[in-house]
């Protein structure tokens, strides 16, 4: 049995408020399952997506490192070096927001990464065909790192609202509507009990009237 | 916005050769925290790239970066040596964690 709300009078303005906080209750409580129960839906679609794109981006990494290690043999890694402080800086990414369920996810937006010989920017005439490779190979995984990065945090912020959604359900299913029915039903009891001592009250009056 | 990479020297070359200019080059994970710590704070930062290898030893620092923080998001790729077995894979913790049960993935 769950315990009562503390300090509430047995009258029956009382019964009737906490009455319509149970129904409210229940309704909010069928409302808050529903979201959870889609939330984790959209939550799984995602996970499936995020596994492929991991996938992918850790295969194209691998593709890029050993072509990077590649052109490092080739031309030496001091070359390399050389080369990647002359690299034209990158525009970067684009933040924005989009709306799942509820939940505003980022979204990355990243201008073509794939750039020409000439737009990188190093010397083209003491570095080889190697490096350009690599440099591609990089341009081509920074690309699915974005995209994984983006889906990433949306599962994480999914995942932090199905949490907060499941405590809401779980305190109304478990704390808040069992002690209100509790309370309703104590003051159901007191009034029933009251009508029965002034039922009782005036029967014995009327004996005591009618033997006077 | 801009884009952060924090990791080995080889992670770091290659990104560098795409474009980024914000960039840390260290195998200690106290100074990947310290430049992650600096990342945080830059307003105009969009996305921070960091190897598993060093994420993995930040992880509760990590967290705590990280909670309730949009931007800048943060994603962790293998280094040169391929995707580290870990001891709790973040994702199966999140999915744990939001369903209760643990679903194997193949």
């Amino acid at each position: 049995m769950a315990e009562l709300i503390e300090g509430v009078n047995p009258t029956r303005m009382e019964l009737l408020k906490l009455k319509g906080k149970v129904k409210l209750a229940k309704k909010g409580h069928r409302l808050l399952k529903e979201k959870r129960d889609a939330l984790i839906m959209e939550f799984f679609n995602i996970l499936e997506e995020a596994r492929g794109v991991r996938r992918r981006t850790e295969s194209k990494l691998e593709e890029a490192y050993k072509a990077l290690i590649l052109s490092q043999a080739i031309l030496g890694g001091i070359k390399v070096r050389e080369a990647s402080m002359a690299v034209k800086p990158l525009d970067g990414v684009e933040v924005r927001s989009r709306n799942i369920m509820g939940v505003k996810v980022p979204v990355l937006e990243i201008g073509e990464t794939r750039r020409t010989l000439i737009e990188r920017g190093y010397g083209i005439i003491d570095t080889s065909a190697q490096l350009d490779e690599a440099t591609t190979k990089f341009e081509e995984a920074l690309r699915a790192v974005v995209e994984l990065a983006e889906i990433e945090k949306s599962i994480r912020l999914l995942a932090e609202e199905i949490e907060s959604t499941k405590r809401r359900v779980n305190a109304l299913e478990n704390i808040v509507i069992p002690r209100l029915s509790a309370t309703v039903k104590y003051i159901k009891m007191r009034l029933d009990e009251m009508e029965r001592e002034n039922f009782f009250k005036l029967k014995r009056i009327k004996t005591t009237m009618e033997s006077a | 916005m801009k884009i952060g990479v924090i990791g080995d020297s080889n992670t770091v070359l290659g990104f560098r050769l795409t474009g980024v200019r914000e960039t840390r080059e260290t195998d200690d994970p106290k100074e990947a925290l310290e430049a992650l710590k600096t990342f945080f704070k830059d307003k105009d930062m969009g996305l921070i790239i960091i190897t598993e290898r060093l994420a993995d030893k930040l992880r509760t620092e990590i967290e705590r970066l990280t909670k309730g923080v949009v931007t800048p998001l943060l994603v962790e790729i293998p280094d040169k040596e391929g995707s580290i077995e870990r001891k709790v894979d973040p994702i199966n913790e999140l999915v744990r964690r939001a369903v209760g049960v643990e679903i194997k993935f193949k």
